[in-house]
C-alpha cells in the first residue's frame, strides 16, 4: 500500500458561527486540492467564484476537486469525489449548525481516511448566550467540547481585549484541552488549521529530495499571532523521545506534525545501531489534545520522503530552538 | 346525474359514513370513481338505471383508511428477509411470524440463505430490535453459525444499527484495527459485527447501499400500495423520503401511480431533507409547481421538515427532566436535527406559498420549537387554514395542544408507539407519569385539536385498525394499559383514521368520509368495529379496498 490516508479536517460549530466563512477561505487559501462534503441537508454554500461547474448537487471546483452532500450517506460522496478525477490531497467535512462534530468525525476512521482535526467555530459575540440558550445551550457546549482547535471567530466585535481574554479563557475550559486561536472573518492561517506546511509537504505522496545539510531549524512567522520551527531529520531518533515530545506538548503549540524514522528504545542508546533499516516510519501529530502516531506507508518506486517535524506555535510564546533541543534530551 | 354510465348498487351489513349528518347506510351506490349516495337500496334505485353488485353484502363498508404519515421505504424493505419481533404481513400477504428470540431469527436466516441461488449474492434482512432480547446480544459469530461465508447484513428496527457477519467484515476489511467508533467490540476487544449510526454502518459498503437503493424502485412502490390495500388503505402520505427534485423519482411515481391497476393514492411530500437545494424558496416553488400537475393518484403540496429524532433512540428533545433513565454517557436530553431558532425562516416560504408544513416532533421541545414558528410566521404572514402539522406529537403538552387549537394546527399522533414501546417508555425512556400521558389523543380532542394518528411504516406496521386499536386500548405489548386517561373512543378513533387524516392533507373535500359526490374509496371489513370488543377491533379482517370505484381484493396468502 503506498497513497497515504486522506487526512480529513472536520469544521463543526453552531448556527452563524462562520463555518461556510472558513470553508471558503480554506478553498481559496490553500495550496492542497480539498474535496468538500457539506453535511447541511443538501445545502452547498461555496462562493460563487471558486466554482467551476455545478451539476444537480455537486460542484467542481476551482482546485480540481469537488463538492458534494451527504444527502446519499457519506460513501456515496466518498464514491464521487474518488471518480471525480484527480485525487484530492485533503477531505474537508462541514457539519450542520447542530451536527455532533464527534460524530461527523467518526468518518474520518474510514479505510483510507485519517482524522486530522476537529475544528470547531464559535461566535465571539454570540456563544456565551447560545451556550445558555434554552434549547441549544447543551448542542452548543457538545460542540464546543469536541474541538481540537476551536476558532474564536468576529473577534474583532468585541470592544475590548480583556473581554476577549476572558472569553477565550472561558472557552478553553468548555473545550477541555482545545487550542483555542481568535480570528475574524474566520481568517485563520492556513498551516493552523491544516498543519505547518513543511510537515503537509513530507507527508504528500509525491515528495522533493531533501534540500542539501537542512538540519538547522527553520524559522519564520505565520502572520502575526503565530510562529512556526521545523526541525529536518537526518536520522532516525528514539521512540521515547517521540512519546515524550507528544506527551508533553506546552499549550502554547497550536499545531504539530511531522514524518519520522522512530527506532525502538532497546538501540536507541547505540547511535550506530540507529539504521534506516530497523526503524519505522510514523506520521506524528498534534492539534489540541489529539495526538497521534501513525505507521506511515512509503513507496520505494518513489524518492524518500524529507523527514522532518513542524510547529506552530503562539507568537513569543517558545523559545526558536524549543523543538530542536526536545529531540535532544541527552544534550 | 353528471354521468350515463348506468351507476352500481353495493348492499351491505352497514355503511359507516364518517358523516355525522348521515352516520349510516344500507348501500352506496357508485358511478363511475365517485360516490352517487348512501343510503337504503330502495332510495339509491331511484336515481335510475342501475346494476345491483351483492359482494359486499356481508361486509361492513367504512371510508378507505388513509395514512397520513408513513414511507415507502416499507416496501423496498420487502426486498431483504423480515428478523423483526413482531407479526408482520408483507406486501403479498404472507404472514412473517415474529422472531422472539436470537434463535427464531437464526433460524429465519438459514432458511433464507437456503433459499438463495447465487452465491455471491448478500444476505439482507431487516427489523431486528435487541430490545426485546435482553440479555445475551446478537452478533457476528452467531450469524456466522448459519451464514457460512455468505456476507450477510441486517439492519436493526431503529435504523441506526446493523449487524453483520464474519464473511461481511472480512470483505469491508473490518478488524482488530478499525479506528472507528461506529465498530463495536465484543469483551474480547474484537469487533462483534455491530456498526452503529451511518458513520459506522457505511463499512458495510455495497450491502448496505443496496438495502437502501431498493426504495427506490418501481417494485417498491407498488409493494407499498400493496400492503395498504391489503390493510383496507386507499391513501398513503409519503411523508417525506423521496427526492422529489430527481427528475427519475418523480417520473416513477407519475408512472405507477397512472397505472390504473395501482392499488393506492399517494401524497408524496416535499422534504429539504435527501438532497437537492436547501433553499425553501426554491422547494417552495418546486411543490407549488408539482401541485398544478397533480392527478387524482398522486398528489402533493405538503412539506416535511424534522426537528429532532426518535424517543427510543434517545435523541429526541424532551423538556426538562428530560430523560429518565437514558443509557451511561448520554447527556441527557437528545439532539435537534434542526437548528429551532431558524425553524420559523424555514416555515416562511412554504407558509407563504400556501403549502402545509408537517413537522417531525416526536419530543416536547421539538413541538414548542414548531409550535412558536408557526406562531412567528403567522405573525408575519397571517394565513387561515393552514393545517400545520405537529408530527408524531408524543410527548405534546396540555397546553401546547391548546396553543395548536388557536393557531389552527393539527396533530399526527404516533399512537403505535403505546403498543410496540409502551413499556420501554414506562421503565426506561420518560418514565411512569409522561409515559402514560404520551400520545394524548383524548388531550388533542378535548383541546379541539384536529387529529390523525399513524404508523409511520416501516417503523411500525400499516395498518389502521391495529393503529385504532392502540389509540382505544392503550395496551402495551406487555399487556397493560398505559394511561387509561387518555384513551379515546372507537367512533373518535374511526375518524381520526379517515375524515381527520384526510383533513391534515387537505383533501378531506374529496375522500374521508362516505358522501355524495366523494370519491369511491372505501376499506371493505369483515366484521363491524363499531360492534366488536374494541380489544378485538385489530382482529377485523379486511376484504380489501374500493379505489375510485374500483374493487381492489386484499392479497392473503397462508401458505
Ligand atoms: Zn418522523
Ligand atoms: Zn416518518
Amino acid at each position: 500500500m503506498s497513497t497515504p490516508r486522506l487526512p480529513v479536517t472536520v469544521v463543526g460549530g453552531y448556527l452563524g458561527a462562520g463555518k461556510t466563512t472558513l470553508v471558503n477561505h480554506v478553498l481559496r487559501s490553500s495550496d492542497e486540492r480539498i474535496a468538500v462534503i457539506v453535511n447541511d441537508f443538501g445545502e452547498i454554500s461555496i462562493d460563487e467564484d471558486l466554482i467551476v461547474a455545478a451539476d444537480s448537487d455537486k460542484l467542481t471546483l476551482a482546485n480540481g476537486c469537488i463538492c458534494c452532500t451527504l444527502a446519499d450517506g457519506f460513501a456515496a460522496a466518498l464514491m464521487q469525489i474518488r471518480s471525480a478525477g484527480t485525487l484530492p490531497q485533503r477531505l474537508l467535512i462541514e457539519a450542520s449548525g447542530v451536527a455532533d462534530p464527534t460524530q461527523i468525525a467518526a468518518y474520518g476512521h474510514t479505510p483510507g481516511l485519517r482524522l486530522d482535526a476537529v475544528v470547531v467555530m464559535a461566535d465571539a459575540e454570540q456563544v456565551r448566550r447560545q451556550a445558555d440558550d434554552r434549547w441549544v445551550a447543551d448542542t452548543v457546549r457538545m460542540q464546543l467540547a469536541a474541538a481540537d482547535l476551536l476558532v474564536v471567530n468576529k473577534i474583532d466585535l468585541l470592544d475590548d481585549a480583556r473581554k476577549a481574554d476572558d472569553l477565550c479563557d472561558w472557552l478553553a475550559g468548555l473545550s477541555a484541552g482545545a487550542t483555542v486561536v481568535r480570528a475574524s472573518r474566520a481568517a485563520v492561517p492556513i498551516d493552523v488549521l491544516l498543519g505547518p506546511r513543511s510537515a503537509r509537504d513530507t507527508a504528500s505522496a509525491r515528495e522533493r529530495p531533501a534540500p542539501e545539510g537542512a538540519a538547522a531549524p527553520g524559522w519564520h512567522a505565520v502572520e502575526d499571532l503565530f510562529e512556526s520551527q521545523t526541525v529536518v531529520l537526518k536520522a532516525p531518533i528514539g521512540m521515547p523521545v517521540i512519546e515524550a515530545l507528544l506527551a508533553n506538548l506546552p499549550d502554547a503549540v497550536v499545531r504539530l506534525k511531522g514524518l519520522v524514522q522512530a527506532v525502538p528504545p532497546a538501540s536507541e542508546s547505540d547511535a550506530n545501531a540507529r539504521e534506516t533499516a530497523d526503524a519505522t516510519a510514523y506520521l506524528i501529530e498534534a492539534v489540541g489534545k489529539r495526538t497521534s502516531m501513525t505507521p506511515h506507508a512509503t513507496d520505494p518506486t518513489q524518492p524518500p520522503p524529507r523527514w522532518a517535524i513542524s510547529l506552530i506555535s503562539h507568537k513569543g510564546a517558545l523559545p526558536p530552538n524549543w523543538l530542536q533541543a526536545r529531540l535532544r534530551p541527552d544534550r | 346525474m353528471g354521468t350515463n354510465e348506468p351507476f352500481v348498487i353495493y348492499p351491505a351489513r352497514r355503511v359507516i359514513t364518517i358523516n355525522p349528518a348521515f352516520p349510516f347506510g344500507d348501500a352506496v351506490a357508485v358511478a363511475g370513481d365517485r360516490i352517487l349516495g348512501v343510503g337504503s337500496t330502495d332510495e339509491l334505485a331511484s336515481w335510475g338505471e342501475h346494476r345491483i353488485d351483492d359482494c359486499f353484502a356481508e361486509h361492513v363498508i367504512m371510508p378507505g383508511f388513509i395514512e397520513a404519515h408513513c414511507h415507502v421505504m416499507s416496501g423496498g424493505l420487502w426486498n431483504s428477509t423480515y428478523v423483526g419481533f413482531f407479526d408482520r404481513r408483507d406486501p403479498q400477504g404472507l404472514l412473517w411470524p415474529g422472531c422472539t428470540s436470537i434463535d427464531d431469527v437464526l433460524e429465519r436466516l438459514a432458511k433464507a440463505a437456503a433459499d438463495m441461488t447465487d452465491d455471491s449474492q448478500t444476505l439482507l434482512a431487516w427489523g431486528l430490535d435487541p430490545i426485546y432480547f435482553p440479555g445475551e446480544r446478537l452478533v457476528a459469530s452467531h450469524l456466522d453459525t448459519v451464514t457460512g461465508d455468505r456476507p450477510t447484513l441486517i439492519l436493526h428496527a431503529s435504523g441506526h444499527l446493523a449487524t453483520i457477519n464474519s464473511a461481511l467484515m472480512d470483505r469491508c476489511g473490518i478488524d482488530e484495527t478499525a479506528t472507528s467508533p461506529g465498530v463495536a467490540r465484543g469483551a474480547d476487544g474484537l469487533p462483534n459485527g455491530e456498526l452503529h449510526e451511518p458513520a459506522g454502518m457505511m463499512l458495510a459498503g455495497e450491502a448496505f447501499a443496496d438495502m437502501m437503493k431498493a426504495n427506490r424502485t418501481e417494485q417498491s412502490r407498488w409493494r407499498y400500495a400493496s400492503e395498504a390495500r391489503n390493510a383496507g388503505h386507499t391513501l398513503l402520505t409519503d411523508l417525506g423520503t423521496t427526492q422529489l427534485w430527481d427528475p427519475d423519482q418523480l417520473s416513477n411515481w407519475k408512472k405507477v401511480t397512472s397505472d390504473p391497476a395501482y392499488p393506492a393514492r399517494v401524497m408524496v411530500a416535499m422534504s429539504n431533507l435527501f438532497g437537492g437545494t436547501a433553499d425553501p424558496a426554491e422547494l417552495a416553488e418546486l411543490c407549488v409547481q408539482l401541485k398544478s400537475e397533480q392527478t387524482d393518484k398522486l398528489r402533493f403540496g405538503i412539506v416535511k421538515l424534522i426537528l429532532d429524532g426518535s424517543i427510543q433512540g434517545f435523541t429526541a428533545r424532551i423538556s426538562w427532566p428530560h430523560y429518565y433513565k437514558p443509557p451511561p454517557g448520554h447527556i441527557g436530553n437528545g439532539m435537534w436535527l434542526t437548528a429551532p431558532d431558524q425553524m420559523a425562516d424555514l416555515v416562511d416560504p412554504y407558509h407563504r406559498a400556501g403549502l402545509t408544513v408537517h413537522c417531525h416532533c416526536n419530543g416536547d421541545e421539538a413541538t414548542e420549537a414548531f409550535v412558536e414558528a408557526v406562531e412567528q410566521v403567522l405573525e408575519r404572514c397571517p394565513r387561515w387554514d393552514h393545517r400545520h402539522t405537529v408530527q408524531h406529537c408524543q410527548l405534546t403538552t396540555p397546553d401546547q395542544y391548546r396553543r395548536m387549537a388557536a393557531l389552527g394546527m393539527c396533530a399526527n399522533i404516533f399512537s403505535n408507539h403505546i403498543y410496540y414501546w409502551g413499556d420501554q417508555h414506562r421503565d426506561v425512556t420518560v418514565g411512569p407519569e409522561r409515559a402514560a400521558r404520551m400520545d394524548a389523543c383524548a388531550t388533542a380532542l378535548a383541546s379541539g385539536v384536529s387529529f390523525s394518528i399513524h404508523s409511520d411504516s416501516p417503523i411500525t406496521p400499516l395498518g389502521h385498525l391495529q393503529t385504532a386499536w392502540c389509540a382505544v386500548n392503550r395496551v402495551t405489548a406487555s399487556g397493560q394499559v398505559l394511561g387509561p386517561d387518555e384513551r379515546i373512543g372507537v367512533p373518535d378513533a374511526l375518524r381520526a383514521i379517515t375524515i381527520e387524516a384526510a383533513r391534515q392533507i387537505k383533501m378531506d373535500g374529496e375522500i374521508g368520509s362516505i358522501e355524495a359526490g366523494k370519491l369511491a374509496d372505501f376499506a371493505v371489513l369483515e366484521d363491524d368495529p363499531l360492534a366488536v370488543d374494541p380489544m378485538a377491533l385489530r382482529d377485523i379482517g379486511v376484504w380489501g379496498t374500493v379505489l375510485g370505484g374500483v374493487p381492489q381484493p386484499a392479497q392473503i396468502s397462508d401458505s
